[in-house]
């Protein structure tokens, strides 16, 4: 995308100072026993990984304070680890001693706009603000404190942006809509509609980023890319240069989530985005909304799933017909709900799972409630090849029928957690071994038959589900004892090797952050990590910012 | 999202609200399939009278696995209380389905939380009614019902011979959902539109002219505030003012 609107592309980037502000008026819990017992949540995210402590406890609301606070840390030979919405699953915001600086007041919608060249709008926020909050605002077509503080150009497009009879909405869906839009870029967030719509980082127009210095950069996408040589030049205020040579690898061609961005003439701001805060804390962010077009979930059952699979590989050549996501439900997941609506059927809030579904998958499609002219004959069609009908699924389009459908899908990981901490009552050394691992199109049925098997053989207790569009299965893995807990962990190696062998990643979409980080050298050479390691040794001299995140320096 | 009311006009704001099939109609829609399951010559007919949402509403029966509808829309229907609906639902059942056995309604609107259209129904048509019902059977060669119906000590089984008109206040726990297939299928059923013209009614007893009662205004009831809110940008303010709060009160 080499479409900077003056058509000027530069390779060197100058940082800007911030306004001065002193330490002593932003807000710091100082005293480590207070944090844990008052603030605890901010020791901990979604992986429930073990925190080694904390010095200080910052809540910063604007750069100036988050300046302050990257210019004095270094002096009291203390490290920094940035804290969002906390809803990660590999620990990104789980600090190792140091200060944590909560971002969450980073709260406000800055401006939006119509962009006439790629003729999309675009919201500009805060870090802190959620996907969730996020969506509703620009669904309902009202941004809290916009139409007051906005400038005049930006009260014209609010205007505008309200009288239009299209709905836009905001398309990474990382599922944990609570999630902050600032975590989502620093992590390159996905989730099931990246089958249609592509990682977050495809929508990232704009982001201001402070680096270590305390100094910020502006990045629009399409103005920065990297000399012939791999390299960016960034200046900082006092004229400084410092050389940032990317590294040199092949990224897998799968939806990804390991390791620094590569790629010949990369954009600068895709070495942010996906990063996990190791180079610099984004602090506001532009994205581009698409159009929201009325959508009917189905979830078609199938007599086995290696018929799921069948379906979903057709399905994905066929390309009239284009879901925003296709998610599956293996034989041992139907098995897995089945029993949870014996105990509770309001949590899984769907009718009994017919008898005769060996395996499902779940995807949507744009449906207009009042045309009568549908033709989906050709999914019918392929529907029939793989061993079911049109008649043996449920589907639905009302609002509360599409929640529902999410939550059934939503449900599964959910029950594997409880069966999990229930069995960690006894065990405590117990944990989920939850696969994420992803490989190309071609490569989808060699890697389910190799799980497959394994699993089996193995006799453990297992179920399957997820992002299969993307060839995205998660595997997870519910140990009952020890030994099992072991076994499980060297297949998830094995499962690892496999996928890297086949052109895949280790992590598709939870990131690698403190706890992923073994498998960075079954997808990584020595070569390679030395080179991003040389990245953040260019960006962050004093190894401040996120300790123990990504890459182990 | 819940219907607030705009207290300027004193109308219902429905703008970004689904309009969704009345989840008592629905329990009525599903007793009434579940009779169909159990007895296969039996035909389903939803009625509805009312805009758009009401076809929304329909095309759900359709989906359900309703055989048919019929959808009583004219701007002559407008501004109809309970009574008018029941008159104009009585006279289209009366001409169109004449030989119908037993009608099936849900116990009351969710909106509006009028529960008077089921009863004055029967009045009209001069058949038997069992309200607010949990469970149904069919007895005595389908001549005959056998209603399971809640009042206030428990639980009334009642008998009564078809033709009849039963409300029902109970469904099952999880909403059924159609297949794929059911949801296009619905979409090529009868849906009838019917126009004042059709029915055999005066246009005096038809909507507002026909209406015993009218909305004269529609107003949100006052919010009684109670508690205090403790301004919390002064920390060490605010946590002696809640200290002198609670001392005063003898609670610490």
């Amino acid at each position: 995308m080499l479409s900077w609107s003056n058509g000027k592309i530069m390779h060197e980037i100058t940082s800007e100072i911030v306004p001065h502000v002193d330490l002593k008026g932003i807000r710091c819990i100082e005293d480590y026993s207070e944090i844990c017992q008052d603030y605890s949540p901010y020791l901990c995210d979604e992986s429930k990984l073990a925190h080694q402590g904390a010095q200080y406890l910052f809540f910063p609301t604007n750069e100036g304070e988050l300046s302050a606070i990257f210019k004095e840390m270094p002096k009291r030979d203390v490290t920094v680890t940035i804290s969002g919405a906390r809803t990660g699953l590999v620990g990104g915001a789980v600090p190792y001693g140091g200060a944590i600086v909560s971002l969450e007041r980073f709260d406000k919608i800055l401006g939006l706009r119509y962009d006439t060249h790629s003729k999309e709008w675009l919201v500009k926020a805060e870090c802190g603000v959620t996907i969730r909050d996020l969506n509703n605002w620009a669904m309902k077509k009202t941004f809290p404190g916009l139409s007051e503080s906005g400038s005049a150009e930006t009260k014209a497009f609010l205007e505008k942006y309200k009288e239009s009879q299209t709905t836009y909405f905001y398309p990474p869906d990382p599922t944990e809509m609570g999630a902050a839009l600032g975590g989502t870029v620093s992590t390159n967030a996905s989730g099931a509609r990246t089958y249609r719509y592509g990682a977050t980082r495809n929508w990232v127009r704009w982001i201001r980023i402070m680096l270590a210095s305390g100094e910020v950069l502006e990045i629009p996408r399409g103005k920065y890319f990297a000399t012939p040589a791999g390299e960016f030049i960034i200046i900082d205020s006092a004229g400084n240069e410092t050389i940032v040579a990317m590294p040199k690898y092949t990224m897998p061609l799968t939806k990804n989530a390991a390791g620094i961005f590569s790629a010949p003439n990369m954009d600068l701001i895709d070495l942010f985005i996906g990063s996990e805060g190791i180079f610099g804390a984004i602090t506001e962010i532009e994205v581009a909304l698409q159009k929201w077009q009325n959508p009917i979930s189905i979830v078609q059952f199938f007599p086995s799933d290696d018929k799921a699979l069948d379906f979903v590989i057709t399905l994905r050549k066929e390309k009239s017909i284009r879901p925003e996501f296709i998610e599956f439900y293996s034989s041992h997941s139907l098995d897995l709900l089945r029993k949870k609506q014996k105990e509770d059927p309001k949590v899984v809030g769907m009718p009994p799972i017919p008898d005769y579904a060996k395996s499902a998958v779940f995807f949507d499609l744009q449906f207009n409630p009042e045309s009568k002219d549908h033709d989906y004959s050709k999914l019918e069609e392929i529907v029939y090849r793989c061993g079911s009908t049109l008649a043996m699924s449920w589907a639905g389009y009302e609002q509360r029928d599409l929640e529902r459908f999410k939550n059934f899908r939503h449900v599964l990981p959910e029950t594997v957690n409880t069966i999990i901490a229930e069995r960690k009552k006894k065990i405590p050394e117990l944990y989920k071994l939850g696969t994420d691992l992803a490989v190309p199109d071609h490569a989808l049925e060699e890697i389910w038959g190799f799980y497959k098997s394994i699993l089996e053989e193995a006799g453990l207790e297992w179920v399957a589900f997820g992002h299969i569009g993307n060839n995205h299965i998660h595997i997870n893995i519910i140990p009952r004892s020890l030994e099992e807990m072991k076994e499980g962990l060297s297949i998830y190696r094995e499962f690892a090797r496999k996928a890297v062998g086949l052109g895949g990643t280790i992590s598709a979409e939870h990131g690698v952050g403190k706890i992923k980080k073994e498998f960075f050298s079954i997808m990584f050479s020595d070569k390679v990590l030395k080179e991003m390691k040389e990245v953040k040794n260019a960006l962050d001299p004093g190894l401040m910012l996120n300790p123990g995140n990504m890459l182990d320096m | 999202m819940d219907v607030t009311i705009n207290p300027e006009t004193g109308t219902l704001i429905r703008e970004g609200v689904d309009s969704i099939l009345n989840p008592f109609c629905e329990y009525a829609v599903e007793m009434g399939l579940d009779l169909k399951r159990r007895y296969s010559d039996i035909e389903t007919v939803a009625i509805s009278m009312g805009p758009s949402q009401a076809r929304t509403a329909l095309m759900r029966c359709l989906e359900m696995g309703v055989d048919r509808a019929i959808l009583l829309a004219d701007m002559k229907f407008a501004g109809s209380d309970t009574w008018a609906t029941a008159f104009t639902l009585a006279e289209t059942i009366r001409t169109m389905e004449g030989d119908f056995d037993l009608i099936l309604v849900g116990k009351q609107a969710i909106d509006g939380d009028t529960a008077q259209v089921g009863p004055e129904l029967s009045e009209i048509l001069g058949i038997p009614q069992i309200m607010y019902a949990v469970g149904v059977e069919l007895i005595g060669n389908k001549k005959k019902v056998r209603v399971k119906r809640e009042i206030e000590t428990g639980n009334e089984i009642v008998e009564v011979k078809l033709p009849g008109l039963i409300s029902l206040s109970k469904g099952p726990m999880i909403r059924s959902v159609s297949s794929f297939k059911e949801i296009l299928d619905a979409r090529k059923k009868e849906l009838r539109v019917v126009t004042a013209p059709e029915l055999n009614i005066n246009e005096n007893e038809l909507g507002l002219k026909g209406s015993f009662t009218q909305v004269v205004k529609i107003f949100p009831p006052q919010v009684k505030k109670t508690g205090m809110v403790i301004d919390s940008s002064e920390p060490q303010g605010a946590a002696k003012k809640l200290i002198g709060f609670l001392k005063e009160r003898k609670f610490v």
